[in-house]
């Protein structure tokens, strides 16, 4: 055949290198309806739930149960079965129904019933629907701060960046996994020089993450993973009741903490029990509510080339975080991943979430180049945000990452780098000199960075376990050097886990430590007029007006 | 077991939890003459009730300052939620509507007096294939009659009936 020019051009355009497939509905390649999903349905006999979507009780795996004993307000139930689903997708996207009348619906559900109800809508209405549903009023979003050496002091200068830029909550994880109480404890400083409120978390094994918090070396946790089918489930070495209690060793610690899941988890682990990846998720969402979990982590996440390839699939991947929006549950919602080769493409990955605000449009916005990101990549990273800055401009939207300019990034890198310089030195880890503290403040990836001794480093970091070193002695240790602002920032992190307000729905800290959350930060959309305005935001929009590459021009000379 | 021997528990688990300095205290934290439940008027409880707040030695949380740190006088073991501090929160999540979220906090309340270590090893014990049905059911007794933890007691025994039915005990796999 001889070759068309134009198809020519287009099969070298960068979305060509994305993977994509038509569904395969029994191996649980299909975005939503899919044909082997349940019919949703309950039966309660004497207070009890005796049959649900189609299967008896005595059929039910550990994650019916689960949900049939935990998830589901039973005293609406039959009501809410019983209501067409097209009238409750109505009402979804409705501003002239309250969000609190919904969640009566939604958290009545069974999971084939809020799938069938997700279903009904579009994309636009999906979008209506979520800016009402999220449980904070104030959309924000998170940051991944990483490096593929584990380089601490570019981990605590990048977070302290992303912290002036304006985000609450910062994750870390490790190329190396020995490195994580120094990568915790790395984040937690560089984000309290950059600004005294920021939380921060380092995503390990279970295990090892909470022993993580319980020293102090971070204030969070999300990557608390949990699963669809029941084989998925134990394949990822867990059941619900495990993760429910661990839920609970979190709270006990006075810890935050959210579940993690996403469509096509399953379908990556390879047992779908032939089920649609909206259905399997909104069964992870109910098992999320079933434990008390104030919030989730989902929509694709680390899974999102398995939606990404299929059909309706970022459809469904808003879908699902509107789901769990809507059962009254915090949402990070992904964005995290590298997810195309397209620009254009992952623009379109994330508009949904980032029109609408979610409680965190990003589980991981990458605060660092994506060459360093040891999360696989993200949707969006460092190289991105004046891309992503302008987004917010245009469109008057708070996206969550705001601008500054160059000179307050030198300063507040240069700060953090000093701040982990002296943690380092008063805990009796391995010296960053002050060349690494200049690289820090001047660089932009760990190519920028001198090369450390990572022997040396991972000895140290299993030694500040073994040593059983706190977060007091990282206070201490900042004393010591006179740093006694970011001592103070790290000792009322600390101060705030035996209060416990930052454990409710959607909580994080403003300036001065206030804690807001879906409590006292309620979502009020009802329509124009109401809920968050960026205009009304006056700090955040004077600084999108006031971006350094606008031009004034009452000063232009002509 | 016979009210006598819930007697001896409760005050074993009390003399336990007042000999373990990274425990909270029973008395450590109760809120002074406070009969109402908290809502959402009453959030965050930092800003507006502080004086309700306390660490488990029994200390206001306002005296975690960094003057005190220094000089000893708060170190870490002050720098953990206690049962009663868990409570008012749940009672503020539940009255803004979120049930599930008071529910949890009263597992984790019970597990604030619970050592990290076997934390973290009761968590593992819930894994899939790591317990036999017994050893569960024994965990159970433990966090009842040790750590008088009556809510986890029976989320053990709960998890040891259903990893039987449903082949998540040890050998199953």
């Amino acid at each position: 055949m001889e070759r068309q020019k134009r198809f020519e051009k287009l099969e070298k355009r960068p979305v060509h290198l994305d993977g994509f497939v038509k569904n395969w509905d029994d191996e649980g390649l299909v975005a939503l309806n899919g044909k082997n999903d349940p019919k949703p349905s309950i039966t309660i006999e004497n207070g009890v739930v005796t049959e649900m979507d189609g299967k008896k009780k005595a059929d039910f795996d550990l994650i019916d149960k689960y949900i049939a004993e935990y998830g589901i307000n039973l005293d609406n139930a039959e009501k809410t079965l019983n209501t067409d689903s097209v009238k409750i997708a109505n009402m979804m996207c409705d501003p002239n129904v309250s969000r609190a009348e919904i969640i009566e619906y939604t958290t009545a559900m069974t999971p084939a019933k809020a799938a069938e109800v997700i279903s009904q809508l579009n994309f636009a209405e999906m979008i209506m629907a979520t800016q009402k549903m999220r449980p904070r009023r104030t959309p924000m979003t998170q940051v991944h701060a990483t490096n593929t050496l584990d380089n601490p002091v570019e981990i605590a200068a990048d977070a302290a960046e992303a912290a002036l830029r304006g985000v609450p909550e910062e994750e870390t994880t490790t190329a190396i996994a020995r490195y994580a109480p120094m990568n915790a404890i790395s984040i937690m400083v560089g984000a309290q020089a950059g600004r005294p409120g920021v939380i921060t978390q380092c995503s390990v094994e279970e295990v090892d993450e909470l022993s993580l918090g319980m020293r102090g070396f971070t204030a969070y946790a999300e990557t608390i993973s949990v699963y669809g089918t029941d084989r998925v489930f134990t394949d990822g070495d867990d059941t619900p009741w495990s993760k429910g209690f661990l839920a609970s060793c979190y709270a006990s610690r006075g810890l935050k903490m959210r579940f993690t899941s996403g469509a096509g988890s399953e379908a990556m682990m390879g047992y779908t029990e032939g089920k649609s990846m909206l259905y399997l998720e909104a069964r992870c969402i109910y098992i999320t509510k079933a434990s008390g979990v104030q919030g989730l982590q989902n929509g694709g996440v680390s899974c999102i080339g398995m939606p990404g390839a299929v059909v309706g699939g970022i459809r469904e991947v808003l879908g699902e975080n509107l789901l769990c929006m809507s059962l009254d549950v915090e949402c990070a919602s992904g964005c995290d991943q590298a997810f195309s080769h397209s620009d254009i493409r992952r623009t379109g990955r994330m508009i949904g979430q980032f029109i609408a605000g979610t409680d965190y449009l990003s589980s991981g916005y990458a605060a660092e180049e994506n060459m360093d990101n040891t999360f696989a990549g993200s949707n969006m990273d460092v190289l991105d945000y004046d891309d992503y800055i302008t987004l917010e401009r245009d469109m008057a939207i708070n996206g969550g990452i705001m601008p500054i300019t160059e000179e307050e990034s030198i300063k507040i890198r240069h700060k953090a780098a000093v701040a982990i310089q002296a943690v380092f030195d008063g805990l009796g880890l391995p010296q960053i000199t002050d060349e690494e503290v200049e690289a820090a403040t001047y660089g932009s990836n760990s190519n920028d960075m001198p090369k450390r001794d990572m022997v040396q480093d991972m000895k140290a970091a299993q030694g500040l376990m073994t040593r059983g070193i706190t977060v007091v002695d990282v206070i201490k240790a900042l004393y010591d050097h006179d740093i006694k602002d970011v001592a103070e920032a790290v000792l009322k992190l600390a101060q705030q886990k035996v209060c416990g307000d930052y454990l409710q729905t959607s909580a994080v800290f403003l300036d001065g430590w206030k804690c807001t959350s879906a409590i006292n930060n309620a979502n009020d959309y009802k329509g124009p007029g109401t809920g968050y305005r960026l205009w009304e935001d006056k700090d955040k929009w004077d600084r999108l007006e006031n971006v350094p590459w606008a031009l004034d021009p009452q000063k232009l000379e002509f | 077991m016979s009210e006598v021997d819930d007697l001896v528990a409760r005050i074993a688990a009390q003399l336990q939890q007042s000999g373990n300095a990274s425990s909270a205290s029973t008395s450590a934290g109760t809120s002074a003459g406070s009969e109402k439940e908290l809502g959402a008027a009453d959030y965050p409880l930092f800003e507006k009730h502080p004086d309700q707040i306390k660490t488990p030695t029994g200390k206001n949380v306002e005296e975690i300052t960094l003057e005190n740190v220094i000089n000893g006088k708060v170190d870490a073991k002050d720098m953990r939620i206690t049962p009663a501090t868990l409570k008012l929160q749940g009672e503020i999540a539940a009255n803004a509507g979120r049930p599930a979220i008071q529910r949890n906090f009263q597992r984790a309340s019970e597990l604030t007096s619970v050592p990290d270590d076997v934390v973290l090893d009761l968590y593992n014990s819930l894994r899939p294939f790591r317990s036999t049905k017994q050893e569960l059911l024994d965990t159970a007794k433990e966090l009842r009659d040790k750590y008088h933890a009556p809510i986890c007691a029976g989320w053990f025994e709960e998890a040891a009936e259903n990893y039987e039915v449903n082949k998540k005990l040890k050998g199953d796999n």
